[in-house]
């Protein structure tokens, strides 16, 4: 029986989703789907905090081991991915009535695409891992196009769709690489096969392959493409799961691949192996992402150009893997969190901004809205700090643990860490834009004015996401030592 | 229980403005008044509470209220006994070492005083000034004393880090939303500025606690342990670098200098007080609390260098205020200047140049304070800074006159006032700094460049008054202008009282310190020769190491009298 409470969450969210379908189309008067849904991922995403409170070891049902892996890390990514998309769909509970996108259908893509997340991040095997995959990015992708009379909803989907299916097809060329040289798709064995002197040449193909299918999924630069369009073409709340679901779930499957199949001291080699490669990506997102975000004019656009920057900074903490393990790997796992509550924050807040008719989108919307209504405008600051990386908030930590990690490394590890921090300070500029324009500047003349909309919804997942970014930037020690224990059990 | 405000006073200072903060948040914004008063009644009843650092303060308390238990269980501290006074340390996060550990002692103490004085003073002087969202002006100023007050204490790294930041956010608030026409600017390239040498500092911290974990195997942030540490040089003079960028353009020091005339010209008159009086004061605060004792040999090897750059900015800030029109810019300049003399005084490494140093910093905080509330207080009257647009104000208003000109004397460095003390201080502790640590044979030489400056400041300061009190009253608008008011009055007088206390009985004040210098000092030295002990932790650079100049000596000179050389050479540095 107590293997089962380890899958539990994954049940709950395919019992979920097949209901509200049934619920969506049988039900005459329309039901509270945003309700249910957050309620559904909530209760998700507490089973497997609870899991991993209690300390009992994680079983996996038999049936399943040679597939998912319910270790502390597949729990703590279930907490991740489920406060993700339970702010997501609070959000969206808000969002979708005001400007009047109310369909059942979101939330049944949400809840399917978390799943597939769940399973991503469980996986032990690349079979598993391209199930996972796939199942979150059909979801995703529907989301992006969902709506479907906007044009740039339609293009962001498309390239996201047609370059997400060519990510997905590099990725399976190079789990097949990786099974012609192993023999195995499972990563443990892969493991084993590269220890019993597998092709080199065959293996690095396919490490590198596989590689670049999840930096795809991770948008780190040069694999980013897709993401500015997909993040303004999407609405909001897709944004925001996007942004911050598919994201964890990436880098976890990352995390997992690397240490377990790849952990050989070759593949980890700092000449020839992932380190340098990852290292190299991690520079150019957060540089490149920094940058770019800058001249943006549209505020979803900033933010999905500053969620590349992420991106290198979580990668700097993936690449300091190799030198001092579960130091990093729990750095990586915090700052995911982190970033989850602070982005669904930042995002959140922009939602609130707008009401129906009139969504804000550019800096140019928010001009005065922290004189006008300092209320609605405290949560985008709180955001915006925590992204900049502003102590005492979450995304201060998670920045110090990564960056932290990265100097621990030593080597030219202090050289990346030292580029981290000097591109997190350009980033500052913009961010800091943003609470130039609602407090320090005032709306043009005859300019129309986006009203913040009034949603119990939108202040409930904005309620809950700002407590979190304050709790986690000022008691961040007990998610700290559950993010320890998860990385501690990966590398035993 | 009785002694429970002494154990946590630090804490109390902190906690007292962020509960005025709680306050203001909760009052309605139709109420400006009573706004006002209550921030400033927070603020002044957190300088009340402050003066109980001060062994005299509660001895007279408890004289006068010797009825009252609680008075009597307060603490006596000596500011002569080693270490830190009033520390109290709470586990923050237990994993990592990071804990809450605040802690004054003679170096802070004056700096925490002035930051709990000029605080309500400057909030106080702007109580007309500003007149939109000044319940969102009151909340900055809370929360900005919060952040000085917390960076000035905090004993762990990672708590000054959290606080050096904190106390950003208020201030670009201030010169952001408050400021003049080109605030926003100013405000955000104080802000970017600030970052960046603070997120150096952040990996330089990094670093040091690696290099701590390497040896010892725990984590932790706290200053006391971390200075323990000894690094190779070359890794010293990196991290060290790392510090000094991050203070260095807090300082702010030539030439990363320019945020501050920005900043200071379109901060409103509060902002402009408390960022000249105490924000840039942080800056030094820095090099002595942290970059210097942690980092010994670079600071060494450094120093010299640094004074000299402090050294530029004498001249070039005297030289860049003269030329100003706007009085607000001649005043930021001057800033550069005096700014410049702290940090010669420190990296003088002597008694006199670093408790110089100490009293300057304070000097610069009561006069620079004092002359941005007086240009202020022209300012709202005439809505012009251009001293063009003055000429024979001392007609007109004497009493303003006369406070401008005591001020102005005090900043040129007039014997009497304090700016007199703590340079002179600095230019002996600088002639006689040709210890084993300071300038050698350059001291004589940068104390002769300090001295112009102190030139340059008479040249510029009086060109301005001459400019404002003197000759005909030549501008139609001038000629009704009103004397200081009693508002106006309040926030000054204590600052001139504090100009000729300093100048008249420095003691009260250096007294303080000084013992906090010596054993600064000596503990510099002891780390000094304890990196000379140690072979594994051996030095580097043959210049830099004592026992080798000492043995190559030895083989040139052959004698006895050749032994001295080293040695005095080295008791020089402390006389």
């Amino acid at each position: 029986m107590s293997s089962w409470i380890h899958v539990a969450p994954l049940v709950l969210l395919v019992g979920g989703g097949l209901f509200i379908m049934l619920a969506d189309v049988f039900a005459k008067e329309r039901p509270e789907l945003a309700t249910v849904t957050s309620v559904a991922l909530g209760v998700s995403g507490c089973v497997s905090l609870a899991a991993l409170v209690s300390g009992v070891a994680p079983q996996t049902p038999a049936f399943l081991t040679s597939y998912l892996a319910v270790d502390k890390m597949a729990l703590f990514f279930d907490v991740v991915i489920c406060t993700g998309a339970a702010l997501s769909t609070l959000l969206a509970g808000g969002y979708l009535r005001e400007h009047g996108y109310e369909r059942g259908e979101f939330y049944v893509l949400t809840l399917f695409s978390a799943f597939g997340a769940m399973v991503l991040a469980r996986s032990v095997d690349l079979l598993s891992l391209f199930v996972g995959l796939e199942t979150m990015s059909l979801g995703v992708y529907a989301l992006v196009a969902f709506r479907r009379a906007s044009a740039r909803a339609v293009e962001g989907a498309m390239k996201y769709f047609l370059l997400g299916s060519f990510a997905a097809a590099i990725l399976l060329f190079g789990s097949a690489l990786l099974y012609a040289a192993t023999g195995h798709t499972d990563y443990a064995g892969i493991a084993e096969g590269i220890a019993a002197g597998a092709d080199p040449r065959l293996v690095l193909a396919g490490m590198l392959l596989v590689v670049v299918g999840l930096t795809f999924k991770v948008s780190a630069v040069p694999f980013h493409m897709w993401t500015p369009d997909a993040y303004e073409g999407a609405m909001t709340p897709a944004t925001t799961f996007m942004s911050v679901a598919v994201k964890a779930a990436a880098f976890a499957v990352f995390l997992r691949v690397l240490v377990v199949a790849f952990g050989d001291p070759m593949s980890m080699s700092e000449a020839s192996g992932w380190p340098p490669a990852l290292a190299a990506l991690a520079a150019l997102s957060m540089v490149y992402g920094n940058f770019a975000a800058v001249s943006q004019q549209n505020i979803k656009r900033m933010l999905a150009y500053s969620s590349i920057a992420h991106a290198g900074y979580v990668l700097v903490g993936v690449v300091a893997v190799f030198r001092v393990g579960d130091e990093a790997i729990s750095a990586v796992l915090f700052y995911l969190l982190a970033y989850t509550v602070s982005n669904a924050l930042a995002l959140g807040s922009l939602i609130l901004m707008g009401s129906k008719g009139r969504e804000a989108v550019s800096y140019d919307d928010l001009r005065g809205v922290g004189r006008r209504h300092p209320m609605a405008a405290l949560p985008f600051v709180i955001g915006v700090l925590s992204l900049m990386g502003f102590p005492p908030t979450a995304g201060f930590f998670g920045k110090y643990y990564v960056f932290n990690a990265a100097v621990h490394s030593g080597g030219g590890m202090v050289w990346l860490a030292l580029l981290g921090v000097l591109s997190s300070a350009v980033g500052a500029y913009y961010y800091l834009r943003v609470i130039v324009v609602m407090f320090m500047k005032e709306p043009e003349k005859g300019q129309v004015l986006a009203v913040p909309m009034r949603s119990g919804y939108v202040v409930t997942a904005l309620s809950i996401a700002g407590l979190a970014v304050m709790e986690l930037g000022l008691m961040p020690g007990w998610f700290l030592d559950l993010a320890v224990q998860a990385a501690q059990q990966l590398v035993a | 229980m009785t002694d429970l405000l002494s154990q946590n006073l630090l804490t109390a200072l902190l906690l007292v403005p962020l509960l005025g903060a709680a306050v203001i948040f909760f009052m309605p914004r139709q109420w400006p008044n009573a706004i006002r008063r209550v921030s400033v009644g927070f603020l002044a009843f957190n300088f009340l509470l402050s003066l109980l650092l001060l062994p005299e303060v509660v001895e007279l308390t408890q004289q006068l209220f010797h009825r009252f238990p609680a008075v009597g269980a307060l603490q006596v501290v000596d500011y002569g006994a080693p270490g830190f006074q009033f520390v109290s340390e709470h586990v923050w996060v237990e994993s990592l070492g990071i804990s809450y550990k605040v802690g004054v002692d003679g170096i802070s103490l004056w700096l925490v005083l002035l930051t709990t004085l000029l605080t309500p003073i400057a909030l106080f002087a702007s109580w007309t000034g500003i007149d939109t969202k000044l319940k969102e002006y009151a909340l900055s100023f809370l929360l900005l004393e919060v952040g000085m007050l917390g960076a000035f204490f905090a004993l762990d790294l990672f708590l000054f880090y959290v606080f050096w930041e904190l106390m950003l956010v208020p201030m670009y608030l201030i010169v952001g939303v408050w400021g003049g026409a080109n605030r926003v600017y100013a405000a955000v390239k104080f802000f970017l500025y600030t970052m960046v040498g603070s997120v150096l500092m952040l990996v330089a911290i990094l670093w040091i606690v690696g290099a701590y974990h390497d040896l010892t195997g725990a984590y932790t942030f706290d200053l006391a342990l971390l200075q323990d540490v000894v690094l190779p040089f070359d890794a010293q003079l990196l991290l060290f670098l790392a510090f000094a960028v991050a203070f260095a353009i807090k300082v702010p020091m030539f030439p990363f200098h320019t945020w501050l005339p920005d900043a200071h010209v379109q901060a409103p008159t509060g902002g402009s007080v408390i960022l000249a009086a105490v924000l840039l004061k942080l800056g030094t605060y820095g090099f002595l609390r942290f970059a210097m004792p942690m980092f010994p040999l670079a600071s060494q090897y450094a120093g010299p260098t640094i004074a000299a750059i402090g050294l530029v900015g004498i001249i070039y800030g005297a030289y860049c205020a003269w030329v100003q029109k706007d009085v607000k810019k001649l005043v930021a300049y001057s800033s550069v200047s005096h700014m410049g003399f702290v940090a010669l005084g420190m990296f003088a490494m002597t008694p006199h140049g670093i408790n110089g140093a100490i009293l300057q910093m304070v000097n610069h905080g009561v006069s620079t304070g004092a002359l941005f509330i007086l240009v202020g207080v022209i300012y709202e009257r005439r809505h012009t800074r251009d001293l063009d647009e003055f000429g024979g104000l001392a007609k007109v208003m004497p009493w303003y006159a006369l406070a401008f000109i005591v001020v102005a004397m005090s900043s040129i460095g007039l014997p009497g006032t304090n700016g007199f003390i703590g340079e002179f201080m600095i230019m002996s502790g600088a002639f006689l700094s040709n210890g084993f640590v300071g300038f050698g044979q350059w001291g004589g030489l940068f104390a002769l460049v300090a001295a112009t400056g102190v030139i340059l400041a008479a040249v510029y300061m009086l060109h301005a008054v001459l400019k404002m009190f003197w000759g005909p009253l030549s501008k139609k608008e001038n000629e009704g202008l009103a004397d200081l008011t009693r508002r106006e009055w309040v926030a000054v007088a204590p600052l001139l009282l504090l100009v000729f206390w300093i100048g008249l009985h420095p003691t009260t004040f250096l007294e303080k310190s000084e013992p906090a210098v010596v054993g600064f000092i000596d503990g510099f030295k002891e780390k000094w020769e304890a990196s000379d002990e140690d072979d594994s932790l051996r030095l580097w650079h043959p210049n830099l190491h004592p026992r080798a100049a000492a043995q190559e000596e030895t083989a040139t000179a052959q004698g006895s009298a050749s032994l001295e050389g080293p040695v005095a050479l080295r008791a020089g540095g402390v006389r």
